[in-house]
C-alpha cells in the first residue's frame, strides 16, 4: 500500500514540458513491460512515407528507429547517365518543395567546372527566384507543423500565401513544384512582364500578413506548452550529426552558407540570421518563421538591385566538364545542400553525390526522442524539418 | 562554443594543413589536390580514421561540422571513399579520400562512427551503394534505402541500369538536337538572349512602389487630419464645458445674490409686487 501522497507522483498534474517523473510505487505492481510501436510509413504524424519504430517504456520511448528508403528512386544512379543539362530536371524532385534551390545548385556545380561566366541579371534572378522558393518552402512548415500539433487554422493561412506565390513563380517559370526554369549558364527565359510589378505587391502583402503567423501560433499558450523545452538539441552535438538550416540556427550557431560561403549575389545584400536560444522545438520553429520574414527583406532589396542584360549565355553543342571532381554547397531552405561532382571528361557525370539537408536532419531524431514521452515526439518529429524525398532520393 | 567565422583570419591554408597532417600521420598522407575551389587530401586507408580523428580534434584545423561521405567507383582499382568535412570557426573545407583495401571484390575500410555520428547512416549508404564494409560500423544491415532483400550494388558502374539495358534512350541522343533526316538544327537564340521586356518592368515595379508609397502618404495624411480633427473637437468640448461650467458658476453666483437681496428686503418686494 502506498500512500496518497507517493500516488501523486504518478499523475502529477504537471504542466505540458515540465518533466514529469514517472515512478514506481509500492510493490511495483505498475512495472511495465518494454513495448515496439511502428508509427508509418504513412502516417498523419510523420510526413509522408516514413516510418519510425519506437521501443516504449510505458509513455516513455527508450530507443528510436528511423526505417527510410520508401522512396528511394535512385537519382544518383540515374544522373550518371544523363547530359550535364539534363540533371536539372533530376534533382528539383529530390525535394519537391525547393525545386528552384535544388536545380540552383546543380547549376552552379556545373558552371563552376565549365568556369563558365553567368550574366549578371541571370544571378539576381536566381537569387529572387530561389528566395520566393524559400518562402513557399517554409510557409508549408508553418501550416503543417502547426497542423500536428492540433491547431488546424495556420494551414489555411499559409495557403493562401502560399498560391498567390505559386502563380507569381509560374508565370516566370511555368511549373509550380518542379520550376526547370535554370540552364548551365543561366535561365530558360527572362522574367515575363509585370512580374517585378506583382512581386513588390506580393512581398508587401506577405510582410503585412506575417504578424498573423507570430501571433497566431508563437504567441499561441497551448503551441508553447508543446514545444517549449521539448527536444533540445545541443549544437555540437547538431555538428557532429551534419545538421543544418533552421535546426542548427536555432541550436544558436549562425551558420548559413549565403553569408559564410556567399554564392550568386549573396554578399551584395543583407542576409541576416535569426538564432535561438535552447535549439528546442519551440526555436526551430521560430527560426523558420523568421527566415520567411528575412527572406522577403532579402527579395525586396533584390528589387532595387537587379540589373538589365542578358539572362543566359549560349553554350557549346557538347557540353563536357573537365576530369576533377567539385563541390558546391548552398543553403537550401531546409539546410545545406551540397553536390558532389565528378567528371572523367566524358559526357555525362562520373558521379554525382547528392548531399540533402533533410538526410542529415532526420539521422539527429534517434538521438533527441531518446527518453521522451510519446507526444512529445510528434512535436520533435515535425520540428525537424524534412521531406521524405530528400531523404530517401 | 566558438563563434562563426570568429577564426577566419587564424584559419590555415591548404598548404599548411598538408603540413599539419603530415606531421601527425607521415607516409600516410599520399598527396593532396585543390580542384575548383575545394581542397582533398588523399590518405592511405590505415590513416584514415586517425585524419578524421585529428581534422577534428586538432585546434588550429577543428573541422565541426561533419558534410557526408561517400562512395565513388574508381574502376579496376576498386572503390574511392570521400568525406567532407567543414569548419564553422574558419570557414575551411577539407575533403579527406582514400582508396579502399580489397578491390571490387572485398572492400574494407574503417569506421569514422566513432568520431563523427553523421558517418553512421552515411557509411550505411556506402554501403548501400557500393557494397563497402565498414569495420567497428554498429550496424549496417538492414539495407538503408534499398530493400532487404535486393541483390547488388546500385551505384557501381557494373550494375546496369535496367531500363537502359531493356530498351534505347527514347529522346534525341545527342543535345544539338537533331531534326528527323540527322541533321543538325541551328537553333536562332530567341527570347533568352535578348534583354528582356526590361524597361517597361522596370516602370511597373517603380509604379507599384509609387502605388504602395501613395497608400502610405496618404494613410498618414488621413491619419493626421484625423489626429487634428480630433484635437479640434476636443477643444470644441473644452471650450463649452468652460462656457458651461462659467454659466453655471454665474447663475450660481446670481441665484446667491438673489437669495441674498430676497432676505435684506423681504417686504419692500411685497410691496413692488402689491403696488
Amino acid at each position: 500500500m502506498s500512500d496518497l501522497s507517493t500516488r501523486e507522483k504518478i499523475h502529477p498534474g504537471t504542466a505540458p514540458g515540465e518533466d514529469i517523473a514517472l515512478e514506481i510505487v509500492g510493490d511495483g505492481d505498475f512495472a511495465t513491460t518494454d513495448m515496439t510501436l511502428s508509427i508509418g510509413p504513412a502516417h498523419p504524424a510523420t510526413h509522408g512515407v516514413f516510418r519510425i519504430v519506437l521501443e516504449l517504456n510505458g509513455e516513455r520511448i527508450t530507443a528510436a528507429r528511423p526505417v527510410i528508403g520508401y522512396m528511394h528512386r535512385g537519382f544518383e544512379k540515374l544522373a550518371e547517365y544523363r547530359d550535364f543539362r539534363q540533371i536539372k530536371a533530376l534533382v528539383n524532385r529530390h525535394d519537391w518543395l525547393s525545386g528552384f534551390s535544388n536545380e540552383l545548385g546543380v547549376a552552379l556545380v556545373v558552371e563552376k567546372m565549365l568556369e563558365m561566366e553567368v550574366p549578371d541579371r541571370a544571378q539576381w534572378i536566381r537569387m529572387l527566384i530561389a528566395e520566393w522558393n524559400r518562402v513557399l518552402n517554409h510557409l508549408m512548415f508553418v501550416g503543417s507543423f502547426a497542423l500536428e500539433l492540433g491547431a488546424i487554422t495556420p494551414m489555411f493561412y499559409a495557403f493562401r500565401e502560399r498560391d498567390e506565390i505559386q502563380y507569381l513563380l509560374e508565370a516566370a517559370t511555368g511549373g509550380r513544384l518542379h520550376f526547370t526554369y535554370n540552364q548551365v549558364g543561366g535561365l530558360k527565359l527572362d522574367l515575363p512582364k509585370g512580374f517585378l510589378a506583382e512581386s513588390v505587391r506580393l512581398s508587401k502583402l506577405t510582410q503585412e500578413r506575417l504578424p498573423d503567423y507570430f501571433d497566431l501560433v508563437l504567441g499561441n499558450e497551448i503551441f508553447q506548452a508543446r514545444t517549449v523545452g521539448v527536444g533540445p538539441l545541443p549544437p555540437e552535438v547538431a555538428l557532429s550529426f551534419g545538421v543544418t538550416g533552421p535546426t542548427l540556427q536555432a541550436a544558436g550557431v549562425p551558420e548559413d552558407s549565403r553569408v559564410t560561403e556567399p554564392y550568386l549575389k549573396y554578399d551584395e545584400v543583407d542576409v541576416p540570421v535569426h538564432l535561438g536560444e535552447n535549439g528546442d522545438s519551440f526555436d526551430r520553429f521560430a527560426c523558420l518563421l523568421y527566415r520567411i520574414q528575412y527572406s522577403l527583406h532579402i527579395i525586396d532589396q533584390i528589387h532595387d538591385h537587379l540589373p538589365a542584360g542578358p539572362v543566359n549565355t549560349k553554350l557549346p553543342k557538347m557540353v563536357k566538364a573537365p576530369e576533377g571532381a567539385a563541390y558546391q554547397r548552398i543553403e537550401n531552405p531546409l539546410g545545406q545542400l551540397g553536390y558532389w561532382l565528378e567528371s572523367d571528361g566524358g559526357r555525362t557525370p562520373w558521379r554525382l553525390k547528392m548531399r540533402t539537408p533533410s538526410f542529415s536532419n532526420v539521422q539527429s531524431i534517434p538521438y533527441l526522442l531518446e527518453g521522451m514521452l510519446v507526444p512529445d515526439a510528434i512535436s520533435v518529429l515535425g520540428s525537424v524539418f524534412f521531406v521524405v524525398g530528400d531523404i530517401d532520393r | 562554443m566558438a563563434g562563426v567565422l570568429a577564426r577566419r583570419d587564424r584559419a590555415l591554408n591548404p598548404e599548411e594543413t598538408e603540413a599539419l597532417l603530415r606531421e601527425h600521420l607521415g607516409e600516410q598522407v599520399l598527396g593532396s589536390v585543390v580542384e575548383f575551389g575545394t581542397f582533398t587530401c588523399k590518405l592511405a586507408p590505415e590513416g584514415w580514421v586517425e585524419a578524421a580523428r585529428l581534422a577534428r580534434d586538432e585546434p588550429q584545423l577543428a573541422y565541426d561540422l561533419f558534410d557526408s561521405l561517400f562512395g565513388v567507383d574508381a574502376r579496376e582499382e576498386g572503390f574511392d571513399v570521400v568525406a567532407v568535412l567543414y569548419s564553422t570557426s574558419t570557414g575551411n573545407r577539407l575533403v579527406l579520400r582514400t582508396r579502399v583495401p580489397g578491390g571490387r571484390d572485398a572492400p574494407r575500410l574503417a569506421s569514422i562512427t566513432e568520431i563523427y555520428r553523421g558517418a553512421d547512416w552515411m557509411e550505411r549508404e556506402t554501403y548501400d551503394m557500393f557494397g563497402v564494409v565498414f569495420d567497428g560500423h554498429p550496424g549496417l544491415e538492414p539495407r538503408i534505402l534499398t530493400v532487404e532483400n535486393f541483390e547488388g550494388w546500385p551505384l557501381r558502374k557494373d550494375f546496369h541500369l535496367a531500363s537502359r539495358a531493356a530498351k534505347p534512350w527514347p529522346g534525341v541522343k545527342e543535345p544539338a538536337e537533331l531534326d528527323e533526316d540527322g541533321n543538325v538544327i541551328e537553333r536562332v537564340p530567341e527570347i533568352g538572349d535578348a534583354p528582356g521586356p526590361y524597361e517597361l518592368d522596370k516602370a511597373m515595379a517603380a509604379q507599384a512602389k509609387a502605388v504602395i508609397e501613395q497608400e502610405r502618404v496618404e494613410r498618414e495624411e488621413r491619419e493626421r487630419k484625423a489626429a487634428e480633427r480630433a484635437a479640434k473637437a476636443a477643444e470644441r468640448q473644452a471650450r463649452k464645458e468652460a462656457k458651461a461650467r462659467a454659466a453655471a458658476e454665474a447663475a450660481a453666483a446670481k441665484a446667491a445674490a438673489a437669495e441674498a437681496d430676497a432676505d435684506q428686503q423681504p417686504a419692500s418686494s411685497d410691496e413692488e409686487d402689491g403696488a
